[in-house]
């Protein structure tokens, strides 16, 4: 799978000089190879297989077929956390991929205060996830909880965020936007320092406004970097898990069970490695679907702006 | 150079015959526990003592918490490198022998004057014992008591903590003060607007280790003796939620769901408090800072068939995947001495289940303890069966955990509840 277009041919005069044997590149890239053979691909084909035995990691795995495939389509659990995770992402990516543009052009602007700014944002990012979750625990609490102090004083009365499985989620999904907004920033802003600063000063002798600019500037050359971090934001929130380990389990109910989860607690808490694994095949195959997605899109893309 | 090279080769193969030697001396054992609050630095305590009294035998003891703890034995035992002491919760032990994973004890300590079960109290040692076979050594329990607010039941004039559930209730009424000053019965009491509860709700784990003594309170029975299928008692099991259920929403003497237990009973915002005797060294600490005023009592007995209270316990098992199983002598006469020496263990709150250190006097009178001592025989523990995990776990959507939270939280109907979790039960015990 190539996301990169095909590099143009050598020339005559170029290839003449060959300063390397045509496998050098392949040498450079076999380390990496066999870093993604050991811990990627090899553990990925094991796993596979897996998925087909039922096995409790001590003593050997034995061959059941496709059992744990049918016993796929009658597992309530299953259906919870694939629906919950997709509302997840369904509602993360987009806040996640706005409010971090949204940031960034704030930040991106010279004013005071901007590196402490950009500090503030970013610094979430860095805490481990068992911190947030222990600390938004905290901060959603029904009633001494920072979040429903707030909220009081604009009238709202005591949410139970991560007591009611009505918005237990949302509880769960604020939490992620707060941590991880700040990665998307710094590649948006890293994205916005590209855009040559020639182009808004002629649009503004032009006469165009600052909304003008966003639309027909910033947005369309920022096109690439918002699409890494789309691509980036949809993988990760596919596979949450730890925020939402810590700060509910999967509670209350299910109605905060994702998929990640349930693959750890059949796995390694309940030592079924062969469910496990079938569940954690569906989940590989719906993300090699959004690569998928983004290669031909990516490619388009590419070929779209060539033309 | 020959003979400098040749010397050198010599000295580096008899290194190992050298160290040999000091091994032999030394026992070195592994010995894990899933204690992480300040029962860990006790037992760590303990360990460090044993260490200085023994320099033939020296363990090393690690700590995590317990559900990690379990998955890194398990994945150790598979390379035969699980450790040679593992602690954990007797109702756990199914899951780990039917892999076997743990050593059956009874030939081990046949030789023991110390570790027999007439130096136990039954309701310890039995739990250990599955299909006939001894797998664990019991180091104490603990179980769900009562604990109340001194100052807040002499302003309410309450002389007693109850006993029955009649009594909860209505002692219940007159603790629970809305912002106006009414009480549940009075006309104009507002519920969502109670400054003090009369007693905390769980929406944890702990909500069915409730529903458990109720319903074990009732005679009610969980799973079939072959192990195959849920045999709750509908009615009975609904019964018991219902008790649970209407402590908060019918008479509104509970809060619908707190996240720190502990602190609000400190801080008063409840005037009782039902949880285990963990909580102890944390009420004898603010007693000594702030004069906090407590005292513990019995779980109510709400129902009549018989009196029951969720408890559960501790226990030293030997792993059967080791690297040197020879070690196992050296590893029961550590259990023997801790069992000896637990009363610094129950510094912790635990309650000792070695009957000379429970009996003692030392113990006996230390503040507190009295009404938990007492419940000692009558802790009934979850039903210890080799897919515990799958339906009582506290940190997954178990079955148990989801049958509590709707209808603690979400008001469910009991019945219903109770339905779906029982199928939901035999669902798994038929498919895993």
């Amino acid at each position: 799978m190539r996301v990169l277009p095909r590099p143009r041919a050598l020339a005559a005069s170029e290839r003449a000089v060959r300063p390397y044997s045509r496998w050098t590149p392949y040498l450079f890239l076999l380390p990496y190879l066999l870093a993604f053979l050991t811990f990627r691909l090899g553990p990925s084909i094991f796993g596979l297989g897996m998925s087909f035995t039922k096995w409790s990691i001590v003593g050997s795995p034995a061959w059941i077929g496709a059992r744990n495939y049918e016993l796929m389509q009658i597992d309530p659990r299953l259906d919870a956390a694939l629906k919950n995770t997709a509302f997840f992402t369904g509602l993360t990516v987009p806040l996640l991929v706005i409010t971090s543009l949204a940031l960034a052009i704030f930040l991106n602007q010279p004013r005071r205060g901007r590196a402490l700014g950009r500090v503030a944002a970013f610094t979430p990012y860095v805490l481990m996830s068992t911190v947030v979750g222990v600390l938004w625990t905290w901060l959603l609490e029904k009633d001494f909880g920072l979040i429903n102090v707030y909220l009081g004083k604009l009238g709202i009365g005591g949410v139970p965020w991560l007591m009611s499985k009505d918005v237990a989620m949302y509880g769960i999904i604020l939490t992620t936007v707060w941590w991880t907004v700040g990665y998307g920033m710094v590649l948006f802003l890293a994205g916005l320092q590209d855009i040559s600063a020639e182009l808004y000063e002629a649009a503004r002798i032009d006469g165009a406004g600052s909304l003008r600019l966003l639309r027909h500037i910033t947005l369309p050359l920022l096109a690439p970097t918002t699409f890494v971090v789309l691509m980036l934001t949809i993988i990760n929130s596919f596979q949450v898990f730890d925020q939402v380990y810590v700060m509910t389990s999967g509670g209350p109910g299910t109605a905060t069970l994702t998929l990640v989860q349930y693959i750890y607690t059949t796995a390694f808490q309940n030592l079924r490695m062969g469910y496990g694994a079938a569940i954690a095949t569906l989940l590989f195959a719906i993300l090699i679907t959004f690569a998928l997605i983004q290669a031909y899109l990516y490619r388009r893309g590419v070929r779209g702006v060539g033309s | 150079m020959r003979k400098l090279a040749f010397s050198l080769i010599m000295i580096v193969a008899l290194l190992p015959l050298g160290s040999l030697a000091t091994a032999q001396e030394v026992v070195e054992l592994e010995f894990w526990g899933g204690w992480t609050g300040p029962d860990g630095d006790i037992m760590d305590t303990l360990v460090q003592q044993w260490n200085a009294e023994n320099p033939g035998i020296q363990i090393t003891l690690t700590r995590q918490q317990w559900s990690p703890l379990f998955d890194a034995f398990v994945v150790a035992s598979a390379s035969n490198e699980a450790p040679d002491i593992l602690a954990m919760h007797p109702q756990e032990l199914a899951q780990f022998i039917v892999l076997d994973l743990l050593t059956p004890l009874d030939d081990l300590i046949a030789g023991s004057a110390i570790l027999t079960p007439e130096n136990y109290l039954d309701s310890a040692w039995q739990p250990n014992v599955y299909e006939g076979v001894l797998y664990g050594i019991p180091l104490d329990l603990h179980m769900h008591g009562l604990y109340y607010n001194l100052d807040l039941f002499e302003q309410a004039g309450i002389e007693a903590p109850p006993t029955t559930g009649e009594e909860l209730i209505a002692i219940g009424k007159l603790l629970t003060v809305d912002a106006n000053g009414n009480h549940p019965d009075d006309e104009g009491f507002d519920p969502d607007n109670v400054v003090q509860y009369a007693i905390n709700m769980h929406s944890n784990h702990h909500a069915f280790f409730q529903w458990w003594a109720l319903y074990r309170q009732l005679g009610g029975e969980l799973i079939s003796e072959d192990g195959t299928e849920c045999a709750m008692d509908i009615d009975k099991a609904a019964q018991a939620w219902q008790f649970l259920q209407d402590l908060v929403y019918k008479h509104h003497i509970a809060p619908q769901g707190q996240t720190d237990y502990a602190r609000d009973f400190l801080s008063g915002r409840t005037a009782m408090l039902i949880d285990g005797p963990w909580q102890m060294p944390a009420f004898e600490a603010a007693a000594a800072d702030t004069g906090f005023r407590w005292a513990t009592s019995q779980y109510p007995q709400v129902f009549d068939e018989a009196y029951a209270v969720w408890g559960s316990g501790h226990n030293f098992t030997l792993p059967a995947r080791v690297a040197d199983p020879e070690k196992r002598d050296e590893a029961l006469q550590f259990i023997e001495w801790l069992a000896a020496n637990s009363t610094l263990w129950a510094g912790a709150g635990q309650l000792p289940a070695y009957r000379e250190v429970m009996e003692s006097e030392e113990f006996q009178t230390m503040y507190g303890r009295e009404a938990f001592i007492g419940m000692m025989p009558y802790e009934v523990f979850l039903p210890g069966i080799p897919l515990y995990n799958q339906i009582f776990a506290s940190n997954a959507p178990t079955p148990m955990m989801v049958m509590a939270q709707s209808i603690m939280l979400e008001q469910a109907d009991p019945i219903s509840a109770a339905q779906t979790a029982c199928d939901e039960i035999t669902f798994i015990l038929q498919t895993q």
